[in-house]
């Protein structure tokens, strides 16, 4: 049965109640209340499309946007902190962000147009948990922490853990991010990110961040992320293993890079095929390996 | 000799378009903008089967819920044809306005209407069906034309007679010329090709809208997206039977069209019928995801067979050209000769065998699109004339130029019925300078590249006709009018029912009659006007640079210059009155040459024309164009391929045109910045992709997933160069040609080419895909 009569991305005639809590202790207690039919609202680039598209028909609203205090990229004992609410234009324009973690900076460049980025947020990003979702791979691999609150109190998800399937966290229904906590990598690290895409604008038919931490010509720390090609952004653990105290070559890069077909599982889909991504997902993370690697050697100069 | 900003006050000067400034402001009022008090509005139902016969539609839960409901019953049933631009004896007729027998996923089976759009959406929603018979979808023209393929028509119209549909083929032209036999006979290399265009939606950037009133005097008047007034007048006029006195089409502003609204849209027929039966001012406008289901390209299946003697000379040509048009007829059968004139007039066959085929498919209605079927002809024949040169031995560039159909040659653009004689030719100037910005001579084979990224450079060369004109009156309908008036201060109304899709066509106007009346374009008013005040115009297409209003001003001057030997003492004849624009006086002076005191500026001359009650000087006329002269167009196109990924990006693009003069240099150059990147998006990104199982596209009519290329997709401005030819039309409006589609045909055929010169496969399949490149090249071979 064709969606025709039913999908656009224009009118949404269906009815739900909103609300729009200015504290966060206000949210959670809404969301406790109303959970599980109710949806949290941030940018909504992601959410008022799917609603008006009628794959989401929820019943309340809680737009978090006017909550106060949870804009806000800082950085704290090693740690730089992204409230919930902080936009990827926001953070394009952190030193922090553009200066310590590469990878981050590079998704948000290939991420959407202004506009989107203006409105867009990074938490969304994450709990709309599309495997296509360009700030994953950078944050898996700086290994980042997401942290969730409900009436019931603060938790601490690595982000490893956070992915369930394609629109599924691990996420408890009353619950919302309310931070995103990357430790600050160290010296001689660096870290990469990059897209394949239709246009400039869109969607990744696969994506794949790398980060290095390199001494004395030796790999002591890698992490791969790849975007797109599983139903959830996903770690290549083999690729990893096969980087760790090996030395910091293209020999190496290329050795690893070929390992990561045993950690993703492709599909066709209108934006790509399986056996392409197969193909180019091996590239895609030598690429970001190579540019890591060549960014940590900027950095000593 | 001047060039051609020296010898005219306003022509081939940039001057700023009238509407930009509102238009980026967004002050513009397109048909979606405009509301009136007590408007409902409409929405549309489609079948959810795309090949199904329906027994019953339920309508009461819509109804109950305050909803106004039409269904085919309300409806008139005669088949039409939503596009009137063919005479009536050849037009294929297949439309209703809502059908009980659905075709396609977007075939509109009900309406609703009601005081605001979420509530007629939900009214949309509650409406049930009861099926007949539910068919598989048949979204193949070659398994359609199969002997199990059930019948998606039985029965049509064509003219007023009823003709049988046989194994889905709705349309059938074949033509031979020459002697085949002989041909192949004479042939040293001969090449045979098969190859499948893709089926672009026109992504125009205002989807379909329409707004029907209903006056208190009977009339009804229309604002609606269209690129011909007349048509969508007359066709309302025809369906419902309403005198055309008593109906009012607006000519509004259109977001684009790209062919898409060469037709009357369905949309304005179903909002007429709302608003009869709701007796209230009806709005219907689509969604992107419905404008996506209404409208594509025709996709064509193109067999090619080609032959030449060693030296380069051409022996035959055969197409077999199979289109598979969707589920109903919009131009099917003219386009079937239409692909043919591109063919026979790209190159001289000599011997030529075509046959084409329409075929009906359970997809989305196939209408014009840019260029008309040349950018698909182009690309194929550009892609195997490449061949035969490698085969052959030779430069493309020089097969191509010993071959081309010029100068002093027969050609017969939009079909066999439009021919003229070619009186204008800059293809050679554009090829030598082309080939020199390129660095055409450094150019290696693929065999010479290496590396992981390869570049390539190609070319390609198409033309298009400017309008449809021609010495007789042949299948098409192609006339156009307009009314000049002069006003009693010297300013100019102008008053035309032709329509700017954006490219500015009516601003090329208000320039040609500003030249020859020495109006600046800032004081002619192009009148917001409508069907009712207008002469008839066929329809903006095909490029028409149309010499109606140049026509509608040397008349005005005539009568300008009667007037003059009125208030000038001792003048008696007009014909020794001479015009120009006066740069200080900052307005037209009529004159004696030589004769100081015989001097008077126009805007005195219409002064007193009324004041002495000589009446208004004003000129309606109705014009046809004698012939449709060819814009020839060649790109030189410069890729950059990813081998490891089958990326290519587009690095350096020479477009060159012979357009005739130059009237506005930099909209000529955004044509051809825009038809770069529409045709690189057609080689490259583009098509609708049907789910096999469901008949439904894949992307569900999101954009999300139909990719058309931004501008850091685009090659840089400084790699992007445009030159044009040194040549006059003597045919055109100071030697002006057309140039919109032009601009597009060669392009896919350049890349094609481009990527062959890179990476040593030919691709035979659009979009030419990194999934597609990279396919091959680990395949090693063709595709
Ligand atoms: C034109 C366009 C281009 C785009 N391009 C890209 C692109 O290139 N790359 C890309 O990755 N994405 C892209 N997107 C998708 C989208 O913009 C991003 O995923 C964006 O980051 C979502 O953030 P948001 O604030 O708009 O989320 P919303 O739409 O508000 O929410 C998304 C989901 O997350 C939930 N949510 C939001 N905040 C929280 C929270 N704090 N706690 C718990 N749940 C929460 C919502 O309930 C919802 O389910 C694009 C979207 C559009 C419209």
């Amino acid at each position: 049965m064709s969606s025709l009569n039913r999908m656009n991305t224009r009118i949404l005639p269906t009815s739900f109640n909103y609300y729009e809590p200015r504290t966060i202790d206000e949210a959670l207690k809404l969301l406790s209340e109303l959970s599980p039919e109710v949806r949290i609202l941030a940018g909504g680039t992601d959410l008022i499309v799917k609603m008006k598209a009628r794959q989401v028909e929820p019943k309340n609203i809680i737009n978090i946007k006017r909550i106060e205090g949870l804009r806000y990229i800082t950085e704290e004992k090693g740690k730089i902190k992204i409230g919930a609410l902080a936009t990827w234009r926001d953070l394009e324009k952190s030193w922090q962000i553009s200066k310590k973690i590469p990878a981050l900076f590079d998704a948000i460049s290939v991420m959407g147009s202004v506009q989107v980025r203006s409105m867009a947020t990074i938490a969304g990003n994450l709990c709309n948990a599309s495997p296509a979702a360009d700030s994953a791979p950078p944050l898996l691999v700086h290994g980042a922490i997401v942290k969730a609150s409900s009436i019931r109190g603060t938790r601490e998800i690595p982000l490893d853990k956070f992915f369930l399937s394609p629109g599924k966290t691990i996420l408890m229904p009353d619950e919302i991010v309310v931070e995103i906590e990357i430790p600050v990598p160290p010296q001689r690290s660096s870290s990469a990110f990059l897209k394949l895409s239709r246009t400039a604008m869109d969607l990744a038919k696969a994506s794949a961040a790398a980060y290095l931490e390199v001494e004395d010509g030796k790999v002591v720390d890698a992490k791969i992320a790849l975007g797109a090609v599983a139903p959830r952004p996903v770690r290549s653990l083999s690729a990893e293993a096969e980087l760790i105290g090996k030395p910091a070559t293209e020999e190496t890069f290329s050795l690893a890079s070929r390992q990561v077909v045993k950690d993703i599982s492709p599909i066709d889909d209108i934006r790509s095929t399986a056996s392409y991504r197969k193909k180019v997902s091996p590239i895609l993370v030598e690429d970001a390996l190579k540019l890591a690697f060549s960014r940590i050697r900027g950095e000593l100069g | 000799m001047l060039n051609i900003a020296e010898r005219y006050s306003f022509i081939g000067k940039d001057i700023p378009r009238r509407d930009a400034d509102s238009k980026v402001r967004g002050l513009l009022e397109f048909s979606t903008d405009i509301s009136v008090p007590g408007m409902y509005y409409g929405r549309i139902v489609y079948s959810p089967h795309p090949f199904a016969d329906i027994e019953e539609i339920d309508t009461r839960e819509a109804e109950s819920m305050g909803a106004v409901v039409i269904t085919p019953k309300d409806v008139p049933s005669k088949p039409f044809n939503i596009r009137l631009v063919s005479v009536n004896e050849v037009t294929f007729k297949d439309w209703n306005i809502l059908t009980f027998s659905p075709r396609y996923l977007g075939d509109p089976v009900a309406a609703v209407a009601a005081p605001s759009e979420e509530l007629a959406q939900k009214a949309a929603e509650s409406i049930k069906f009861k099926f007949r018979k539910v068919y598989d979808p048949i979204l193949d023209a070659f398994e359609s034309m199969g002997s199990q393929s059930a019948p998606i028509r039985e029965k049509i119209l064509k003219g007023e007679e009823e003709i049988p549909v046989r194994r889905n083929v709705g349309a059938e032209l074949n033509y031979l010329e020459g002697d085949l036999e002989k041909g192949k006979r004479e042939a040293d290399v001969v090449i045979e090709r098969a190859f499948k265009t893709n089926r672009r939606y026109h992504f125009q950037l205002e989807p379909k809208t329409s707004l029907c009133v209903p006056e208190h005097d009977g009339r009804f008047s229309i604002y609606t997206t269209t690129q011909t007034i007349h048509n969508t007048r007359i066709l309302i006029g025809q369906v419902f039977g309403i005198p055309l006195s008593k109906i009012s089409v607006k000519r509004i502003p259109i977001g684009g069209s790209f062919g898409s609204s060469i037709q009357t849209n369905l949309v304005t027929l179903i909002s007429v019928a709302l608003c009869m039966k709701a007796k209230k001012p009806v709005k219907i406008s689509l969604t992107r995801e419905e404008d996506m289901y209404d409208h594509a390209d025709y996709e064509m299946h193109l067999k090619l067979r080609v032959g030449a003697r060693r030296s380069g000379e051409l022996t035959f040509g055969e197409l077999v050209n199979i289109m598979d048009i969707g589920a109903h007829q919009v131009q099917a059968y003219p386009l079937l000769g239409t692909a043919l004139g591109w063919f026979v007039s790209l190159y001289k066959w000599k011997n030529i065998k075509y046959e084409g085929k329409a075929v009906y498919t359970n997809k989305t209605p196939s209408c014009a699109f840019r260029g008309y079927g040349a950018p698909q002809i182009s690309w194929a024949v550009e892609s195997i004339m490449d061949e035969l040169a490698e085969e052959l031995g030779m430069d493309p560039l020089d097969l191509k130029l010993k071959n081309y159909v010029g100068l002093g040659d027969v050609f017969w653009g939009q079909g066999p019925t439009v021919r003229s004689v070619i009186r204008s030719d800059g293809v050679k100037e554009l090829v030598e300078k082309g080939k020199q910005l390129i660095g055409w001579d450094r150019r290696k084979p693929p065999s010479m590249k290496q590396g992981r990224y390869r570049t390539g450079i190609g070319f390609g060369r198409s033309f298009h006709t400017s309008g449809a004109g021609g010495p007789i009156s042949g299948e098409v309908i192609d006339y156009t009018g307009a009314t000049l008036k002069l006003n009693e201060d010297g300013t100019l109304d102008y008053i035309t029912a032709l329509q700017d899709h954006g490219g500015g066509t009516l601003e090329a106007h208000a320039k040609i009659i500003a030249e020859e009346l020495g109006v600046p374009p800032h004081l002619i008013n192009i009148v917001p006007s409508d069907t009712s005040v207008t002469p008839y115009d066929v329809c903006t297409h095909a490029s028409r640079g149309t010499y109606v209003g140049g026509e509608a001003a040397q008349i005005v001057k005539s009568k300008v210059f009667e007037a003059a030997t009125r208030i000038l003492p001792k003048a008696v004849n007009p014909e020794a009155f001479k015009l120009v624009y006066d740069e200080t006086l900052e307005q037209a002076v009529v004159y004696v040459e030589g004769m100081k005191d015989m001097r008077i500026t126009l805007s005195e001359i219409a002064r007193t024309s009324w004041q002495r009650n000589w009446g208004t000087i004003a000129a309606t006329v109705s014009y046809r164009a004698t012939s449709a002269p060819p814009t020839f167009t060649v790109f030189f196109v410069e890729v950059e391929v990813d081998t490891y990924t089958g990326n290519v990006k587009p690095k350096r693009v020479v477009a060159g045109a012979d357009l005739g003069t130059v009237i506005n240099p930099k909209l000529a150059e955004g044509q051809l910045h825009g038809g770069f990147v529409m045709g690189w998006s057609m080689a490259y990104l583009e098509d609708t992709i049907y789910d096999r199982r469901t008949g439904e596209l894949l992307n569900k009519g999101m954009v999300v997933d139909y990719k058309i290329p931004t501008s850091q997709d685009s090659p840089k401005l400084e790699d992007f160069k445009v030159i044009f030819a040194n040549t006059y039309e003597p045919t055109g409006p100071y030697g002006a040609k057309g140039l919109g589609e032009a601009a597009l045909n060669p392009v896919a055929g350049a890349v094609a080419n481009a990527i062959y010169n890179a990476v040593g496969v030919r691709f035979y399949t659009l979009p030419i895909t990194p999934e597609r490149i990279l396919e091959a090249i680990s395949g090693g071979g063709k595709q």
